[in-house]
């Protein structure tokens, strides 16, 4: 079979698991649901590697597969086909975000097993599957908007998944709004550059925009606006500044969820993006560095923000969005390889921590918040392990996997010299913030004295509330429908959990290993035919910065730790003394830099004022008034007048056909 | 004698293919075949064996069909033109004709007409639609219209016991003769006008002569116009359909709906883009002007109707309206779009026909929406089809019609009539007020209490059903209900009592969503019918 052929198997598998399980689920006995959801992926995973297989067979010029299963409407001016595209970037893709989906899939069978919804929430997290897939597969524009619209829905289903909790249909329905508004961006994006290459078709667009089509080159601005929309979309889906404040909020979705969407795959998609666009981009220096700028803006504002979150899933959250700044930079300065370096390896970790702390969550009865845990070390021998090794991971301590890819990132932009030195340097300042806000959460939840939940665990008791509660609120659940069940599952008690998170922590350890500087360049060979037009891929010079890069890595992340240490074990106190002495800086990060409140106030509150305003005056009179009952009369009336012509006389009807046949003929005799 | 012999040497008969008539001659032998296996006692053998061998007779002429593929020929003298267009179109027919056998399997109009007499009916008219859509010749194209007309008209009448069944066969009749009358008077104006009956001469003289702007000729194309128009139902000449539609029987009505219009619409693509092309400065601006008032008559019309058959009547002006933008603009592209949209629109009517019918039988309500009411609880698959036509219908994305509606608005739009397809756009703005109450009354509304199912005690919706109760002596005790099984048997829960009706609303509305999505066998198809004509 061909790449191509394995690609569209990959494609088809979680697809047909959607609609089995869509389908079939009252027939669907006990947790054969997630096991069928999970067997989708994993053969999924398998078709990748085939595809993986053949790709690599072939010559590295001929790696590009375009592979089209029908035309959808083929017409004058408008190639729109079913087509995937298939190379080592977008197998790179698909490897991970199956792989790593079929671990969580697994991981859900445990973690979902009391919900009510279970059959539901896999049918969701396979279509999920399906959507990014055929993102990261698309070989045209239109595929690519379905795609990113399909993971915008799926998101936003699993959201707002326990439908019951006012907070999760809230998140659901904002992470929905700012996807859409980057759906849009991605649409007005294509656009543009459709109007100059007259084509849908990637490697068609990619090649008219080397022959010229954008006259004027790195000036012509329909190029840097297309690119710009193109970054408003990429933004959307990957939480960058401004358009970042749903994914704290989704953390109301089920925690394997945000590890799956809001980590590992869906999140990353807007690097995706760019990569892939990188012809496009490499033509637009002014759109690059507006990606590069905002990435390295997003990520010293994440880290600072998980630095005053006390909610465990928050904290991840920001550390996500800040993680995703590092790609968001590094694919902007032409740091391909590392940027999906990165997202490779934070997929690892990430999704590891977000495991954990699912674990944790689940010993906690459902409890959130930082404060009330603590001393958990015992009572989660298993758990903590993973936590550390995905802290230290994300901390970027080599030699974990973080290390090598967050590194490389950042040598890469050292080499850009000029003003990319400043965001060099807020690239190692987020590293500290990392190590620091990753070692609060592994102090403050696993070290220090047990709270009561973990004492009952270490003699064996799992906590479980007595009365259900919104994390986040604090309000009793409603337990009828769209709630996760009395129990909640732990890694120590639950073995594909387990089986998930060992794999993962294998991954996030051994990760790095892949590309380490003057001994591997596996990832870097793999990708190179996918940027072979590239004039920033891989240009590795002047080792003195990368001596410089790799041990100030290693100091900035044993400083991390060794601050978090001091502050949060050794004297417990010292962080409410430097929040007393702080107190704005403290209020500002607490608050997450008032963006939700700078929305509110900027645009949120202006529309619906505007259309408080609208309603009031313009809908009230023109549109309800004027237009609706002025055409809704107009209709009636004529609805009336054909139902009296229709009299159901056959006299009438004949007499109309004469009218009707010299009006005709009137008409004829007058053109001659 | 030797006159004779002399007068037979000097007539030669002209050639026939055989070949390139197989289909039709299929359809007309089958009806023969039906017919004769329709006066054999049994009452089985008619209730089964017949529609079985029309079903039979469409496969052959299916299959010759097929076997005629890419075949380019004029048989006949020249009466007739064998093409992509003409063989699309018997496709479509047959298609269309199947679904008619499958719904009037159990009707009660088969059964009252002797099902020989009514298949044979059903199978002369398919015949003389498909005379019609391969007629390149004034006289084979008058001659198919009365063929295709005819047996329609017996078939509305054939519930002999139903006052309005009678009516819609007699007002078709009056109605219908009124037009093939108009018809034939522009016939014999262009054959006075130009002398030649074959429509590629008839278009050389046009061309040659300053006979396009001859009054004679334009008298004759302008009674042309309103003869077809009458035919595809096109506002003002559309009166006859709503009542002819909610008297005839239900099946009849499916057929009427999609097939005629095929024929019709196939056989006004040919007329007028192949013989009256000379003259297309005059025409084309009437027929917009035609469509125009058709989209608005049919749309405005249909609302507010309580009468699902009624409903669709004008749902189906409207779309015929739709239909002659392709022919409008007389373009290659336009031949496609509608050939396209009639394919398109044989699925989607034929959905909605079959899910009527199997409400028909199922609840005293006939053909009212209240029949649909509770439909998505009661039985999901046919709700799910109905969605899907009506939805289809009104041109949402994802379905052929959606499809369809863009790919005329499309012809439209590059042939030079923009605001047509503005019309078009308004047009189906207004159809959603109509197709969505359907969709409410089948998902958000409970089933109408007294809703008396056959076979249910009578309750106050007794008085509702229709004036059928005397029954015949040709009917089977089911037929009044008595005996019939309750539908709800676990068994039937999917397919319901009528696995035939059923099978043709699930397989309709597969083929609209399979061709919203996989659109390119359409196109393909359609691609053959627009290069047969040499237009642009």
């Amino acid at each position: 079979m061909s790449a191509t052929t394995f690609a569209w198997l990959a494609l088809a598998m979680p697809l047909a698991g959607t609609l089995v399980l869509a389908l079939g689920y009252r027939s669907l006995p006990g947790r054969s649901a997630g096991w069928i959801g999970t067997g989708t992926i994993v053969l999924a995973f398998v078709a990748a590697l085939g595809a993986l297989l053949e790709l690599q067979d072939r010559a590295p010029a001929h790696r590009a597969l375009t592979s089209s299963l029908w035309s959808y409407a083929v017409t004058a001016g408008i190639d729109a086909r079913v087509s995937i595209l298939v190379d080592p970037l977008s197998v790179f893709m698909l490897l991970v975000v199956s792989g790593v989906s079929a671990l969580i899939h697994l991981y859900s069978v445990s973690y979902m097993d009391s919900d009510r919804g279970y059959a539901r929430y896999f049918s969701y997290l396979n279509f999920f599957v399906f959507s990014m897939l055929l993102l990261v597969l698309a070989g045209n524009f239109l595929l690519l908007i379905v795609g990113w619209a399909f993971v915008g829905a799926a998101s936003y289903l699993l959201i707002s998944f326990w439908y019951r909790r006012s907070t999760a249909t809230r998140a659901g329905i904002k992470a929905f709004v700012i996807n859409v508004v980057g759906d849009v961006g991605l649409v007005l994006g294509t656009y543009f550059i459709f109007k100059h290459t007259h084509t849908l078709d990637l490697r068609g667009s990619f090649h008219a925009a080397s022959a010229g089509a954008f006259v004027g080159g790195s000036g012509n601005g329909d190029l840097i606006a297309g690119c710009v929309l193109l970054l408003v979309g990429a933004f959307a889906k990957s939480a960058q500044i401004p358009l970042h404040t749903w994914l704290p909020d989704a953390m109301e979705g089920p925690t394997p969820v945000s590890a799956l969407i809001h980590a590992a795959t869906m999140v990353t998609a807007g690097v995706y993006l760019i990569a892939r666009m990188h012809p496009l981009f490499e033509r637009a220096p002014a759109a690059q560095d507006v990606g590069a700028v905002i990435g390295a803006a997003t990520l010293l504002v994440a880290g600072t923000v998980g630095l005053a979150q006390v909610d465990i899933k928050r904290v991840i959250a920001y550390s996500t969005m800040s993680q995703i700044g590092y790609m968001i930079m590094g694919v902007s300065v032409g740091a391909y390889a590392a940027g999906l370096f990165h997202l490779m390896t934070h997929a690892f970790f990430k999704a590891l921590l977000f495991m954990a702390a699912g674990s944790l969550i689940g010993a906690m009865a459902g409890e959130q918040s930082l404060q009330r845990m603590g001393g958990f070390r015992k009572a989660l021998p298993f758990t903590y392990a993973s936590f550390l090794i995905g802290g230290l991971a994300l901390a970027g301590v080599p030699p974990f996997s973080g290390f090598f890819s967050k590194d490389e990132i950042l040598l890469v932009t050292g080499e850009r010299g000029g003003w990319h030195w400043a965001l060099y340097v807020v690239g190692y300042l987020g590293a500290l913030l990392t190590a620091v806000y990753t070692f609060r959460m592994v102090f403050r939840a696993f070290h220090g004295a047990p709270v009561a939940e973990a004492r009952e665990l270490e003699r064996g008791h799992p906590h479980h509330a007595e009365v259900p509660r919104n994390p986040a609120t604090g309000e009793p659940e409603d337990t009828d429908v769209g709630f996760p069940g009395p129990h909640h599952a732990i890694a120590e008690r639950a073995l594909p959990m387990r089986a998930a998170m060992a794999l993962l922590a294998v991954g996030s350890i051994g990760a790095g290993a892949l590309q380490i500087p003057h001994v591997d360049f596996v990832i870097d060979d793999f990708l190179r035919p996918s940027f072979g037009d590239s004039s920033l891929y891989a240009t590795h010079g002047r080792d003195w910065l990368l001596v410089l890069g790799l041990s100030l890595g290693t100091a900035l992340g044993l400083a991390g730790i060794a601050i978090a240490y001091r502050v949060w074990v050794m004297r417990p106190g010292s962080a409410a003394r430097v929040r007393a002495r702080a107190r704005p800086l403290y209020e500002l990060f607490v608050h997450a830099w008032y963006f939700d409140e700078l929305i509110a106030a900027l645009i949120a509150r202006p529309a619906v004022a505007a259309g408080r305003f609208a309603r009031d005056t313009f809908e009230r009179r023109v549109v309800d008034d004027a237009l609706i009952g002025g055409t809704t009369t107009l209709i009636r009336a004529g609805s009336a007048a054909v139902r009296a012509a229709q009299s159901g006389f056959v006299r009438y009807y004949a007499a109309l056909l004469v009218l009707g046949v010299t009006g005709v003929g009137f008409y004829f005799l007058l053109q001659s | 004698m030797s006159a004779v012999a002399l007068a037979s040497a000097h007539l030669k008969g002209p050639h026939v293919d055989f070949g390139g008539l197989a289909p039709l001659l299929a359809l007309l032998g089958g009806a023969v075949v039906v017919l004769l296996a329709g006066l054999i006692g049994s009452r089985w053998v008619r209730a089964q064996v017949v529609p079985t061998l029309s079903l039979l007779a469409l496969g052959s002429a299916l299959g010759l069909t097929i076997w005629q593929w890419d075949a380019r020929k004029s048989v006949v003298s020249g009466a007739l033109r064998i093409d992509d267009l003409s063989l699309a179109s018997n496709l479509v027919l047959i298609a269309g004709g199947a679904c008619a056998v499958l719904l009037a399997w159990r009707s009660l109009a088969a059964r009252e007409a002797a099902h020989g007499e009514w298949h044979a009916l059903l199978l002369s008219s398919i015949g003389g639609m498909s005379l019609l859509a391969c007629a390149q010749n004034t006289v084979a194209v008058f001659l198919g219209l009365e063929l295709l007309s005819i047996p329609l008209y017996v078939l509305c009448a054939t519930e002999l016991r139903r006052e309005h069944s009678l009516e819609s066969g007699l007002k078709y009749l009056i109605v219908g003769s009124v037009g093939s009358a108009t018809f034939l008077y522009g016939l014999a104006m262009i054959y006075g006008a130009t002398g030649k009956t074959d429509f590629g001469a008839i278009a050389g003289a046009l061309a040659r002569a300053s006979l396009a702007s001859d009054p004679l000729t334009l008298t004759g194309i302008a009674l042309c116009v309103a003869g077809l128009c009458f035919k595809a139902s096109v506002a003002p000449f559309h009166q006859w359909t709503p009542d002819v539609y909610e008297g005839a029987p239900t099946p009849v009505t499916g057929f009427m709906a999609v097939a005629t219009k095929v024929a019709a619409l196939a056989v006004f693509v040919r007329l007028f883009d192949v013989a009256f092309i000379p003259a297309h400065h005059s025409w084309g601006p009437a027929v917009a002007a035609l469509a125009t008032i058709t989209i608005v008559v049919g749309n405005v019309g249909a609302l507010g109707q309580s009468s699902l058959k009624r409903m669709l009547a004008y749902s189906s002006v409207a779309q015929a309206g739709y239909m002659l933008a392709g022919i409008v603009v007389a373009t290659r592209l336009g031949v496609q779009a509608t050939v396209f949209y009639l394919a398109v629109y044989v699925a989607m009517n034929m959905a909605a026909f079959a899910v009527i019918v199997a409400r028909e039988r199922q609840t005293g309500w006939g053909d009212a929406i209240d029949a649909v009411a509770g439909l998505g609880r009661e039985r999901p698959l046919l709700a799910l089809s109905m969605t899907i036509s009506m939805l289809a219908l009104a041109g949402i994305p994802a379905t052929a019609g959606f499809t369809g509606k863009f790919y005329l608005i499309d012809a439209a739009v590059s042939g030079g009539y923009t605001w047509l397809g503005v019309v078009i756009v308004i047009g189906s703005m207004i159809s959603l007020g109509y197709y969505l109450p359907v969709l409410a009354a089948m998902w958000m509304r409970p089933a109408p209490a007294g809703a008396g199912r056959r076979g249910d005690p009578p309750g106050p919706g007794a008085e509702a059903l229709p004036a059928l109760a005397g029954g015949s002596p040709e009917l089977e005790p089911e037929a009044q209900g008595a005996v019939e099984p309750p539908w709800q048997a676990r068994g039937e829960r999917v397919l319901g009592a009528q696995p035939e009706v059923a099978l043709v609303a699930i397989a309709a509305a597969l083929a609209t969503i399979f061709f919203g999505i996989i659109p390119q066998p359409l196109f393909e198809l359609v691609h053959g019918a627009g290069r047969a004509l040499g237009l642009l």
